[in-house]
């Protein structure tokens, strides 16, 4: 028991905090490009004109359909073939960036269809142009209903970052896989990996109804009951 | 004689088979107020929509101060919209934004007009519809009357020649009416110059300069309000009246 313990003080946690690290390194830079991306592609793909409304749909629906890992394979091992090198990290960070933006696009699209057809007319008939309308009136508002589903990528984003291990960026779970596989206690290891998860996920679900909650326009979606 | 400020030329819009205008002209004075009245259907709301190309008529023209607009001149129309207020039936107002906000927004996003002069401007427009005491609460804490005077206020903070008002009152309660109704009686006591569709046969009688009643996308009959609802001369247009007499009653 004792010598369990020590295994896990010595070994185990220095080991899972460095890829814990690297983990926050790859989650942190992803999620804030997967969130610009789907925000940006949202909008093309509700106002966007007839040819980049059809890209930006492609766009999304080849990068929602692919499973991601095969996203990573092809971002790691199969662009060598095309005399493009991308690192673990980078192509880890890429693979995670484009797949959370494609489903954030589609929060975002269907925040911004929510938005009411009068506030536009409104806004046109004081002399709005389209971009400026987008911008200042129906932006701030669908910001704020995909913030729930957009939240719920990041989290998913949290949980799928530990697929980068399996492009050889070792992070949180590739520390887990190397530390159980030499010592094949699995169940703690994974046990104290799954810990990991479980508490990046919980702040980053803590930060974000935070966010929600100052955002909240008084007397505006508050229909609870 | 006076040009006029708002000329509307031949407007024609059909939706599919659909013809809902069928070629509307009206010449508009200074000053004028007015009214248009008809079933629902009758082409009004539309012939609002299409007066600042909210709705893209497929023919006609419109001139505002001698001048025609070519709406697929995007400048020309941003510029030509800001001298056009419209009120809706149903407010729009931004619902992220507070009344305050509201009003302001089109001074500092459209109009360029710095934070604090803009802020200025929005205080007093609110001030002017009566809402002192409710320039920091949102559109979801207002009631239908007051967020209608802030829809108000919002389209006279850009300074407009014109106002198009689509049923200003037909989303509220009775008891809501009376308040919009002396704000826009203001306005027309100050000089601006307006169309407004809406049924309320009484308030429209007091204060028209002409009574234009539509149907089927045309004006069937116009004039004073005396000779529209008391001596009509098209059957059409009396049985209407009389209907929403009944309806709405004589006062306004």
């Amino acid at each position: 028991m004792t010598e369990g313990l020590l295994y896990i003080q010595s070994e185990v946690l220095p080991a899972l905090f460095r890829g814990f690290g690297v983990s926050l390194r790859l989650i942190f830079p992803s999620a804030l490009f997967g969130l610009t991306i789907g925000m940006a592609v949202g909008v093309l793909r509700v106002y966007g004109s007839g040819p980049v409304r059809r890209t930006a749909d492609v766009y999304a629906a080849l990068f929602r359909g692919i499973p991601l890992v095969i996203q990573l394979f092809i971002w790691y091992f199969g662009l060598p073939y095309f005399n493009i090198y991308l690192s673990p990290f980078a192509a880890s960070v890429l693979g995670f960036s484009l797949c959370s933006g494609a489903y954030n696009s589609e929060y975002v699209r269907g925040a911004l269809l929510s938005i009411k057809r009068g506030q536009m007319l409104a806004a046109e008939s004081l002399g709005f142009s389209r971009l400026r309308m987008i911008a200042a009136i129906i932006l701030p508002q669908a910001v704020r209903r995909a913030l729930p589903g957009c939240g719920n990528e990041v989290i998913y984003l949290i949980k799928y970052s530990s697929l980068a291990y399996m492009v050889t960026c070792i992070e949180l779970t590739g520390e887990g896989k190397i530390l159980a596989s030499n010592s094949f206690r699995f169940t703690e290891v994974f046990l104290i990996v799954g810990v990991f998860y479980l508490l990046m996920t919980s702040i980053a679900g803590f930060i974000l109804a935070r966010v929600e909650n100052h955002l909240r326009i008084p007397g505006f979606e508050q229909q609870r009951l | 004689m006076t040009s006029p400020i708002l000329r509307i030329e031949n407007l024609s819009k059909r939706y599919g088979q659909r013809e809902v205008l069928r070629g509307v002209s009206l010449e508009v004075d200074k000053g004028d107020l007015k009214i248009l009245i008809g079933p629902s259907g009758a082409g009004k709301s539309t012939f609002l929509h299409c007066i600042n190309f909210l709705v893209k008529p497929d023919q006609g023209l419109v001139r505002l101060d001698g001048r025609e607009i070519h709406p697929e001149h995007k400048r020309e129309l941003y510029a030509y919209r800001q001298k056009v207020g419209m009120i809706f039936q149903d407010f729009n107002l931004f619902d992220h934004l507070n009344a305050f906000e509201n009003v302001r927004i089109g001074l500092t996003k459209v109009k360029g007009i710095g934070k604090e002069e803009a802020g200025a401007r929005a205080r007093l427009e609110l001030e002017r519809v009566g809402l002192k005491e409710h320039i920091n609460k949102y559109p979801a804490q207002l009631s239908g009357g007051q967020k209608q005077r802030v829809s108000i206020a919002r389209a006279l903070a850009m300074d407009p020649e014109v106002m198009l008002l689509d049923e200003p009152t037909s989303a509220l309660d009775p008891e809501l009416i009376g308040e919009v109704h002396a704000v826009i009686r203001d306005l027309g006591t100050n000089g601006m110059t307006m169309i407004m569709a809406t049924h309320q046969i009484g308030f429209a009688s007091s204060l028209a300069s002409e009574i234009i009643f539509m149907e089927d996308g045309l004006i069937v009959e116009r004039g004073t309000p005396d000779k529209i609802f008391n001596d009509a001369e098209h059957s059409r247009t009396r049985e209407f009246c009389s209907k929403i007499t009944d309806l709405y009653g004589e006062r306004g």
